[in-house]
């Protein structure tokens, strides 16, 4: 609140001040409540609280109070609130009374030019019943039945005003509490006011008031609807029949253009009757490739000024003069009207009927989702703005659509009934087990070694296999003694090698490392291979690299050491990775490698396996090739 | 053809009666029907009176000449669209035999007393008709074709070669009309445009200087100059006084092929602007600067065109009558019956026709609606 509440103390003050100004003394309180005086008191009473600059909560409850003196119970009883609001229609009336004959606008009489803040009797009087009401203090109903005496006793103009104010209250006068009291009564006002508004010439006004109610009414309210869905068929478009003389008109397009309205005002006769359809999409189609071969220019909107002034200019129906068709052709707000009559047409056409055998049959729903999309395409062309036109247009057709589903499926309430228990239905049904682990399987598998304690020291447990044992079949294959063809030697088997290779990393570092010096054969412990297939893996790999790089460096370009470091790593992260792809990729890398290495030097006779048969001294050849195709791999990847 | 042959024998079933030769005559006559083709449609639109019924003056490749009330055909034509969407035939008020060869261009001379009607043809004649005779006609249609006679009959020079060896008659493939000094100017085939002297009867000048036949030729009265179009690729302005060629216009710029050809060409009311249609597009002139303003490119060659306000109508070797602002942006495109249009004329009243192959019209309403579409019977001979 922005003006600070006055101290109750001069507010008592002030009280007894102004019942001493009272013009007439009060009667004596024990009188019949229902007399003139009483009445009259009663409007002394407010008169004087209306002319008090302060919010209505800070004294509308010792106004009442004090009109009604003897007050039987804490809450009013009927026949005070029946006088009281006697007393206010009264009082509402001579208010009025002379705001028309001081010939101002009734919600703004009394205003001050001077100060701008409103202190208009009439609206306080409206603000003091409805704080009251809104309180509980006096019987809900009354706010509303002093707006509609409002509503009756002004004039059109005053109206709109007066539901200024019932919409700037819509948020109090909305609450439960009130709602229920007043719907029926603020119904009645808004049905009359609309009764009295010209649907030409009050469009806006008509618009604001239905708004208020949808805002008014709780969303599922069906007492507006049309449940059967009766068209207003009296809604009739009349045209000319009669051509004019002369040739000044294509008189044949007007009538297939107007006589589109035909189809419009009654859907459903079109819907079930094929032959209509038919000669509506016929007369549709004349008047599209009309619209579209004669497409409109910025130029052509601009030059109707009166959109400027629409609420002036705004027609509710057509003019149908066969004069001004010309003219109507060329404005582009006339196309987008029938084209969106059009569009609502469609959509009422496409919505399924009531049982799934009426609506459109297969070929009619070709035709009129050919006929929507050249309907949309020319709203889309249409300036100004046309493509923002048609979304909006097309987001309130969809919004429609969600109304007719809601509609067909009975109107339901939108509010979600709150969740009940039924004790039944619970016991019924058994609850779903919930697993730890997700299903069934994965938590008997969790379980199963908590309930199995000694399968960790079962003798008979699968184990990880030291890596002598593991080797050991590739270390036999690599005695060339053994004489193992190339298919069937182990190193071309992948998943024993990674699996080795993973073995190694964990158990004996120092033969993984050989790995990326030697290959998979490096790998293998120097104890299972026989002493002169050994011999060739048993120089110091550091000596070799070093050494190759050395005869390198003239032939090919030097590669980076950080390469050779960071080979060893990469490998074993790849393989701890635990996917295979993953972790199989050095073997390919060696496989490649090799091919690279041919490629590179023909001449040389290279190589893991052809190196196993070459005497030793062809070894240091081998080494080199082998390493540097696999630092280069390394590189490629 | 199946229908003409039906005609004949409405007991289709017994061929005893077969008469083979109208059966022939059934078919080509329908193949000619739909081959037939309508050169030029012009509004007869200079009477004072606003009569309702608007006529329309055809010229057809069969060389005749045909007049049509536009009402007759409204009404024909809504009364077939019920039963069928194909243009309706329709019978025309008058029909005469005008040429031997097609007739490619009618225009006319607008007499206050005696309104007479040009054509021209593949004969090298120039005819003109008492439009009162063709407006209303008492002769039945079937005895119609030659029971007019031309108020004047021209007929274009011969070359003369050596020892007296003298060319054909070379074809008039335009004519139009000077009010002014009452005359009137052929496009001929033999690259020369020639200017006839209505009162006498008389050639008074000759344009020499195409390299190519005319296709088209206009007049700017207010300077007392003619405008003409050619094979050749280009537009010459010529000085009606002393038949000197004055400007030479090339409006294809780009000889993107060697064929390129001036079909059309157009004068604005104020003569202040010319509009060449050609082999690819469009091109517009102004008379007063001698400069360029557009070169529109069309898909298909523009094969006539007029001026309506300042605006631009143009039909071509397609069916669309295309509208265009001065400056050369294409206002709209409407569908028109005829696959190539000949011609795209002009009422006072803002409706269009647009004739051409298979021996349609299309008349078009100002806000672009088809007022009606028709197809003209000939004469059947």
């Amino acid at each position: 609140m922005a003006e600070p509440s006055p101290p109750p103390a001069s507010n008592a003050g002030l009280r007894i001040l102004l019942s001493k100004d009272r013009p007439a003394p009060s009667p004596p309180p024990t009188a019949a409540v229902s007399s003139h005086a009483d009445r009259d008191r009663i409007i002394g009473v407010f008169r004087s609280a209306l002319s008090r600059n302060e919010p209505p909560e800070t004294f509308s409850l010792q106004t009442v109070q004090e009109a009604i003196k003897p007050q039987k119970e804490t809450v009013l009883v009927l026949e005070e609130n029946q006088s009281l609001e006697n007393a206010l229609r009264t009082l509402l009336q001579e208010l009025v009374s002379s705001a028309v004959q001081s010939g101002k606008k009734i919600m703004q009489y009394g205003n001050s030019l001077d100060s701008g803040e409103s202190n208009c009797p009439i609206t306080r009087l409206l603000d003091i019943v409805l704080y009251l009401c809104e309180r509980g203090h006096v019987e809900g109903g009354m706010v509303f039945q002093l707006l509609e005496d409002l509503t009756e006793m002004s004039t059109i103009k005053d109206c709109k005003d007066i539901f200024g104010y019932i919409e700037s209250q819509q948020d109090v006068l909305g609450k439960q509490e009130l709602f229920g009291r007043g719907k029926l009564v603020m119904l009645r006002t808004c049905n009359q006011l609309l009764r009295r508004l010209s649907k030409a010439n009050d469009v806006v006004f008509c618009g604001r008031i239905i708004m208020f109610l949808a805002h008014f009414f709780p969303l599922s309210e069906r007492s507006a609807l049309n449940i059967k869905g009766v068209f207003n068929t009296s809604n009739v478009t009349k045209y000319e029949k009669d051509a004019m003389d002369g040739i000044s008109v294509d008189f044949n397009f007007y009538k297939t253009l107007w006589s589109l309205q035909e189809h419009f005002s009654n859907p459903a006769l079109t819907n079930t009757n094929p032959a209509k359809w038919q000669k509506f999409s016929s007369n549709l189609a004349v008047v599209l490739s009309t619209f579209e071969a004669q497409p409109l220019s910025d130029d052509d909107g601009k030059l109707n000024n009166l959109n400027e002034e629409e609420d002036a200019a705004f027609n509710i129906k057509y003019l149908t003069s066969s004069k001004l068709m010309g003219l109507e052709l060329k404005d582009p707000s006339f196309r987008r009207h029938i084209l969106v009559q059009c569009l609502i047409f469609f959509d009422y056409l496409k919505a399924p009927g009531k049982n799934d055998k009426e609506g459109p049959t297969g070929s009619m729903k070709e035709e009129i989702k050919s006929c929507e999309e050249h309907v949309k395409k020319l709203l889309e062309i249409i300036p100004p703005k046309g493509k923002e036109f048609l979304k909006s247009i097309e987001h309130i057709l969809e919004r429609e659509k969600n109304w007719v589903w809601w509609k067909r499926d009975g109107c339901l309430a939108f509010e979600k009934p709150p969740f009940e228990k039924k004790p039944g239905q619970a016991g019924g049904r058994k609850r779903k087990p919930r697993w730890r682990l997700g299903n069934k399987e994965l938590s008997q598998l969790w379980k199963w070694a908590e309930q199995n304690p000694n399968v960790l020291t079962d003798p008979d447990r699968v184990r990880m296999p030291s890596i002598t044992e593991y080797w050991k079949p590739l270390a036999e294959d690599m005695d060339p003694s053994a004489g193992i063809e190339e298919e069937y030697h182990h190193k071309s088997n992948r998943v024993y090698c990674w699996k080795g290779l993973r073995f190694s990393a964990r158990q004996d570092l120092d033969g993984f490392a050989r790995f990326s010096d030697y290959g998979i054969e490096g790998v293998v412990p120097s104890e299972l291979l026989p002493p002169e297939v050994n011999a060739r893996f048993s120089s110091k790999p550091a000596e070799k690299v070093k050494r190759t790089r050395r005869e390198d460096s003239k032939g090919m370009s030097a590669q980076p050491k950080e390469q050779q470091v960071a080979a060893t790593p990469e490998t074993d992260g790849g393989g701890s990775g635990g996917d295979p792809e993953e972790g199989a990729a050095p073997m390919d890398s060696d496989n490649g490698g090799v091919e690279d290495s041919q490629k590179r030097s023909p001449g040389e006779v290279s190589g893991p396996e052809s190196g196993q048969c070459e005497p030793e001294a062809d070894a240091d050849d081998n080494v080199k090739t082998e390493t540097t195709s696999t630092a280069r791999l390394e590189l490629r990847r | 053809m199946a229908a003409a042959a039906a005609q004949s024998h409405p007991a289709s079933m017994d061929a005893r009666g077969w008469d083979e030769a109208s059966y022939r005559r059934g078919i080509l006559r329908a193949r000619d029907l739909s081959s037939r083709t309508l050169f030029r449609a012009v509004f007869f639109d200079h009477s004072d009176d606003p009569d309702p019924d608007v006529l329309l003056a055809a010229a057809s490749s069969d060389g005749s000449l045909a007049s049509f009330s536009l009402s007759t055909c409204i009404s024909a034509g809504s009364a077939a669209s019920q039963v069928e969407t194909a243009a309706v035939l329709v019978d025309p008020v008058c029909i005469v035999q005008a040429h031997s060869g097609p007739a490619y261009d009618v225009r006319f001379y607008p007499d206050p007393q005696q309104p007479l009607l040009f054509s021209c043809g593949d004969d090298g004649r120039i005819r003109g008709w008492r439009w009162h005779e063709m407006q209303s006609c008492l002769v039945p249609l079937s005895l119609q074709g030659d029971h007019l006679e031309p108020a004047l009959d021209l007929v274009n020079p011969q070359h003369e070669g050596p020892w007296g060896a003298r060319s054909p008659i070379p074809e008039n493939n335009a004519i139009a009309i000077n009010k002014q000094d009452g005359s009137i100017l052929a496009a001929a085939g033999d690259a020369c445009a020639y200017c006839w002297d209505v009162e006498t009867g008389k050639c008074k000048i000759t344009f020499k200087g195409h390299a190519d036949y005319l296709h088209s030729v206009a007049v700017r009265e207010s300077n007392r100059q003619v405008v003409t179009g050619s094979e050749d690729g280009t537009a010459r302005i010529w000085d009606c006084r002393s038949g000197k060629c004055m400007q030479v216009i090339h409006p294809v710029k780009s000889k993107a092929f060697d064929s390129s050809w001036v079909s059309c060409v157009a004068i604005d009311a104020s003569e202040s602007w010319l509009a060449c249609g050609t082999s690819s597009g469009i091109s517009v002139w102004s008379l007063l600067s001698n400069e360029c303003i557009f070169n529109l490119d069309c898909h298909a060659p523009v094969q006539d065109l007029l001026f309506d306000k300042n605006q631009i109508l143009a039909v071509g070797a397609e069916p669309v009558l295309s509208r265009l602002t001065i400056n050369g942006t294409v206002l709209s495109q409407i569908k028109c019956a005829p696959q190539s249009a000949f011609s795209v004329s002009m009422h006072s009243s803002g409706i269009a026709a647009v004739a051409g192959y298979g021996g349609l019209v299309d008349v078009i309403s100002e806000v672009g609606s088809h007022l009606c579409t028709f197809g003209s019977r000939g004469l059947d001979k």
